[in-house]
């Protein structure tokens, strides 16, 4: 079973949580500097650092070379959060590396040498950052990072300097972005040193209501402070949600948008990626709130994965065109929320 | 403000245009700005000319200094905002400083180093506290030691290197 496919803590408004490390080889220019054959060597010690015979992790992860892969494989890693959408755009000296449940994932030659992912369900960021520290100790008894005392880790953008650390939720928050506040949230969050992006990470666009909330500051901060700094405030976006969702919850137009998109995606034959994700954030806010049964969080989980476009493909194991992945999209929906009762009067 | 091209995104750009005199005022969102051809002005605010105004801000106008490791220049730096290898940062460390400052708060990194584990690094500052702190405990012992001894000699030293610790702190 694939993280994804599950629901955690807190899973009503937290679908995800994610920690991510950045390192680089002190040995070699990053990568905006490292030549091909550079980039190559670092690919093959990062790999062979993994997956050598001795090491504990070897049986667990599997090695992807980015040249060689199809277009629809690449952007399902994306969909499915494994690596970010820059990641894909220009695949020479590339790699990632992913744990068989894809929770784990090192991204090679990213920004940085390495980009240690760890994405978990629901709310666990302690679990994650533990998962990521391991993993990044291991692989420190091999390789060499660069790193300086004053600066902490070294990473090519100086964003990312001292622990290298982003840690984030993604959130679910439609009662939020509904009363209109998000904005106003997300200026404020920037000067508590926290920042809200869209549902794919840095410069991109909000998808079904989703957030992802992570902490900006690096250097001065120690991996703790960071975390309990972002914890105490998604636990305060988390109430704020809760409390606005149960109050909307009487709201008869916010009903009716709740029960028509639960029919639609129950009955629909064709949809897009957009109509879908809008749809399904109405779905999940009904199901969370109790106004919608026979359906589980885990179901709308996998549902929103393998509905995206490049996933869907991937998943098939051909080529689509938009029309056909439309009609297949409708098809998968209506399979999870073709059951689903209500249960307002 | 919603985006006046498209109707349904939040606006992120404000362009104004000034024709013989006449002010035009439009909010787009970036997708729109985009297609609208005003790209290139992305570029110009973009975040790594952000960080190239604040580099460019510290940046000497003179001397051409090269990173000996990967050949790289600060000139080069503040322009991409991006580091060649982790050796610019000794190389340009003291041009690098106050960015690093403006956009951390602070530049002492805290947390975990090599080899160690983050969970149990809280604070790297206060462990180095502790550890000076039981060395002069440890040194106190000994003075305590001597003087019961009546090692007179030993005790001024372990008092003057007492001493000497305690002004660090």
């Amino acid at each position: 079973m694939k993280w994804y496919e599950k629901a955690g803590p807190s899973g009503d408004v937290v679908c995800s949580t994610r920690v991510r490390l950045a390192r680089n080889l002190k040995q070699y220019p990053f990568p905006g500097r490292a030549g091909l054959e550079q980039k190559e060597e670092i690919k093959r010690k990062v790999r062979d650092a993994l997956l050598s015979g001795n090491s504990i992790l070897s049986k667990e992860f599997r090695f992807l070379p980015l040249e060689e892969m199809d277009e629809e494989t690449a952007v399902s890693l994306v969909e499915r959060h494994i690596v970010s959408p820059e990641f894909i755009a220009d695949r020479q000296g590339k790699g990632v590396l992913i744990s068989e449940d894809e929770s784990v994932s090192i991204m090679i030659n990213e920004e940085d040498h390495l980009r240690i992912q760890v994405l978990r369900e629901g709310l666990s960021l302690k679990e994650a950052a533990e998962t990521a520290d391991r993993l990044d100790t291991l692989l420190g008894e091999t390789l060499a990072f660069a790193f300086d005392p004053e600066f902490g880790y070294l990473t090519q953008c100086p964003t990312n300097l001292g622990t290298g650390m982003r840690a984030s939720f993604m959130l679910h928050l439609p009662a939020l972005q509904e009363s209109g506040a998000m904005a106003r949230i997300s200026a404020n969050l920037s000067k508590l040193g926290l920042t809200l992006r869209g549902t794919y990470g840095e410069g991109t666009k909000v998808s079904g209501a989703m957030y992802q909330l992570s902490n900006q500051i690096t250097l001065g901060l120690s991996e703790n402070e960071a975390i309990e700094n972002l914890s105490a405030i998604a636990g305060q976006l988390i109430e704020e949600e809760r409390k606005l969702r149960k109050q909307m919850g009487r709201n008869l137009v916010l009903q009716d948008k709740i029960t028509r998109a639960a029919g639609l995606l129950g009955s629909a034959r064709v949809l897009s990626t957009r109509e879908f994700m809008e749809l399904l954030s109405y779905v999940r806010f009904g199901a969370a709130e109790g106004m919608l049964q026979g359906v589980t969080p885990e179901e709308l989980n996998t549902l929103s994965i393998h509905a995206q476009p490049a996933t869907l493909m991937a998943r098939e194991k051909q080529k689509l065109s938009e029309n056909q992945r439309d009609v297949l999209r409708a098809q998968l929906a209506r399979q999870v929320c073709g059951k689903i009762q209500y249960t307002i009067d | 403000m919603i985006c006046q091209a498209c109707g349904k995104n939040t606006a992120t750009t404000h362009i104004k245009t000034t024709v013989n005199g006449k002010l035009t005022e439009i909010y787009l969102c970036p997708d729109c700005a985009r297609e609208q051809g005003y790209a290139h002005l992305f570029d110009d605010w973009g975040f790594s000319s952000l960080m190239s105004g604040l580099l460019g801000a510290a940046a000497p106008q003179r001397q051409v200094q090269k990173c000996p490791s990967c050949g790289q220049s600060f000139e080069e730096i503040s322009r991409s905002g991006k580091i060649g290898c982790a050796e610019c940062y000794k190389t340009f460390r003291s041009q690098l400083l106050p960015m690093i400052q403006r956009v951390h708060g602070t530049a002492r990194h805290k947390g975990k180093v090599p080899g160690g584990s983050a969970l149990q690094v809280v604070d790297t500052n206060k462990q180095m506290v502790a550890v000076e702190t039981s060395q002069i405990d440890e040194k106190k012992r000994l003075l305590q030691k001597a003087i019961e001894a009546q090692n007179f000699e030993q005790a001024a030293v372990l008092r003057d290197e007492i001493k000497e610790l305690e002004k660090k702190q």
